[in-house]
């Protein structure tokens, strides 16, 4: 099931096409929308809470049209925006229960749930502090908080690691991932951070200049064609890579002691030749992996086919 | 970062989905106006000014009180209280009340609204109002009535006091008889206060990422147009209401003036002097045209509420 189908989606600001014809299908669990800035990440996020307009083109989100049911939709959103948010004057817990309030939860729950969340999110300590007193990596986590508050079955999180020192967003990937995995919540991730990106999601979609460039699983993008495998050895040694070029095998430096190694046999074919030809050639094989291709490789792929 | 079981009395802090009732997404502006009147009322300061602006209703509560006591026991009999009841004119003194109203008022109505939308704007809240199933009118109709339901009420409870007493008290003395209609009259003129007020405020705050600048703008504009009407009720004053007619009507050009002019309107009164006291040169300034003015009321709080309307964006466009 998807939990977010768009179709021909065109929207523009003025005369600029934010969004270009883009279609694509979201499934359940975790998904990294990826894009440079300006590509069309944050609109396609808004569009789908109904705050912009379509020109033409359609899009359902939890089986609910966008057009016409923006606010059923948001009821079963939570909204993690890029920017610091927060009402003024409120306290942590009296922020996140309003939000829970506005999402329609009653007051008494709205308000043990803002305790249950704020503590989730680690901010249990200071949650009757006024939330304008917060520092940046606090301000991330309640603005998450406040997503969270009223349980919703997608989130929505727009550079969720922005602003946070090395220790912060750590910790709030870990905090997305236990959320995305196993708790039955579904997440967008926007980031151009693209290690982010790997560490949480399952999937990821690819936007370039309004326009849908790449969709799939992280781990189908990364694989290469014919699961070449790399080897790294103690030293380099080039009996080793003649060895094996006798053998049919087509032998790729990638570092001075690592090789990728293709054939069209079996990789367990592959495997016992790597093995045997370091046996006779005295290497010492280090290490021994299918070889992948890297996010940012795919990234920049994506980026440089528009 | 609590994501495991931590082996305390609350075992397992990691997170859980909420299964509970949701409510529909209609009425979420209530939650916007009940959230800003709880907030606001917190403040000391806004219950004391809200009710000081009742004070010509109490000291004229205290004084109507003592002339009764002291006048009853008069060995003349009725005759001395009679008199002072007859150069009271009862639509008059609620006129007084919300005349004088008027400048505590705008203090409310600041301390109520400057920051509404300018607080918000600076803090970026918007977004956090529109990605829940709350919208642009639900924003805006809280926020309004968040405002508007407070200077009502401070308008309402002394005025509905005063009208309480009288008519129990001063029924004999033509309370009631002077104007059947006045209670209707008054229910439906209290209301413009705070509709002017409180749309006015609110397009004001919308143009402001800053409570304060908000604030000080809207007393700009009380002030410097009350001071224009202040010119012209002299003028008008000093001609001895030979100058021409539309200087009167100029009397009314300020924001508490427009409110002064439609209470005068709706009750067909021009004034008396406060407290029954008698001022033979006193001249009173006859009320503008109802519809002229009703009409730059209603014009005024559209023309603001459609400027708030515009200044909330869920999305920010930036122009080429």
């Amino acid at each position: 099931m998807s939990i977010a189908s768009v179709k021909n989606l065109t929207v523009q600001y003025g005369p600029f096409t934010a969004l270009d014809d883009f279609s694509c299908e979201i499934p359940e669990g975790c998904t990294g929308l990826l894009g440079p800035n300006g590509a069309g990440k944050t609109t396609l996020l808004k569009t789908l809470l109904g705050f912009v307009n379509p020109k033409s083109g359609s899009a359902t989100v939890l089986d609910r049209d966008i057009r016409t049911q923006g606010k059923q939709i948001r009821q079963l959103i939570g909204l993690m925006p890029e920017q610091d948010c927060h009402i003024p004057g409120m306290t942590a817990v009296g922020f996140v229960a309003y939000a829970g309030e506005l999402a329609g939860m009653p007051a008494p729950q709205a308000l043990r749930r803002a305790h249950e969340v704020l503590e989730y999110c680690g901010l249990g300590e200071a949650r009757y502090r006024n939330v304008e007193t917060y520092s940046t990596g606090m301000k991330q986590r309640i603005k998450l908080a406040q997503a969270l508050v009223h349980g919703p079955k997608l989130l929505l999180l727009d550079e969720p690691t922005n602003g946070l020192d090395p220790r912060g967003r750590e910790e709030m990937l870990t905090l997305i991932r236990s959320v995305s995995h196993g708790r039955g919540v579904n997440v967008i991730v926007s980031s151009h951070v693209l290690p982010d990106i790997e560490r949480v999601c399952d999937r990821v979609v690819v936007v370039m200049k309004g326009k849908l460039r790449m969709a799939g699983t992280i781990r189908d993008l990364k694989a290469i064609e014919g699961q070449p495998a790399d080897v790294e050895l103690r030293e380099a040694s080039p009996e080793f890579v003649r060895y094996l070029e006798q053998e049919g095998l087509l032998v790729t430096p990638t570092r001075p002691n690592t090789y990728r190694i293709s054939t069209d046999r079996s990789p367990e074919a592959m495997t016992q030749m790597v093995f045997r030809a370091a046996q006779a050639t005295h290497a010492q094989v280090r290490g021994f992996q299918i070889a992948e291709r890297t996010l940012e490789e795919i990234f920049m792929e994506a980026i440089e086919t528009a | 970062m609590s994501t495991v079981p931590n082996g305390g009395p609350i075992a397992d802090l990691s997170y859980r989905g909420y299964d509970g009732p949701l409510e529909s997404p209609r009425m979420r502006w209530w939650v916007i106006a009940r959230q800003g009147i709880q907030l606001a009322l917190k403040r000391k300061g806004l219950w004391a000014v809200m009710i000081g602006s009742a004070w010509y209703y109490l000291v004229m509560l205290i004084v109507l009180f003592f002339v009764q006591q002291v006048l009853s026991a008069n060995p003349m009999g009725e005759a001395p209280m009679a008199a002072f009841m007859k150069r009271l004119v009862w639509k008059d003194q609620f006129l007084h009340g919300f005349s004088y109203a008027q400048l505590p008022l705008l203090a409310v109505t600041i301390m109520l609204g400057s920051g509404a939308i300018a607080n918000d704007n600076r803090s970026k809240a918007l977004m956090v109002y529109l990605s829940k199933p709350a919208d642009k009118t639900d924003y805006l109709l809280g926020k309004w009535i968040g405002i508007a339901l407070p200077i009502w009420l401070t308008l309402l409870v002394p005025t509905v006091m005063f009208y309480g007493y009288g008519a129990l008290t001063f029924r004999q003395y033509g309370f009631i008889s002077d104007d059947p209609w006045l209670f209707p009259k008054l229910m439906a003129v209290l209301p413009l206060a705070a509709l002017m007020h409180s749309s006015l405020m609110l397009g004001v705050s919308s143009l402001f990422d800053q409570g304060r600048v908000a604030g000080a703008t809207y007393a700009g504009i009380y002030f410097l147009t009350n001071f224009f009407t202040v010119l012209m009720g002299a003028a008008w004053n000093s001609s001895r209401g030979e100058a021409p007619a539309f200087v009167k009507t100029l009397y009314y050009g300020s924001l508490d003036g427009l409110l002064i002019g439609s209470f005068k309107a709706i009750m067909g009164t021009s004034g008396t002097p406060p407290f029954g006291i008698q001022a033979p040169r006193a001249i009173a300034i006859e009320p503008p045209p109802i519809v002229l003015v009703l009409g730059i009321v209603l014009g005024l709080c559209v023309i603001s509420l459609g400027l708030a309307w515009r200044k909330i964006r869920a999305v920010e466009v930036v122009g080429g």
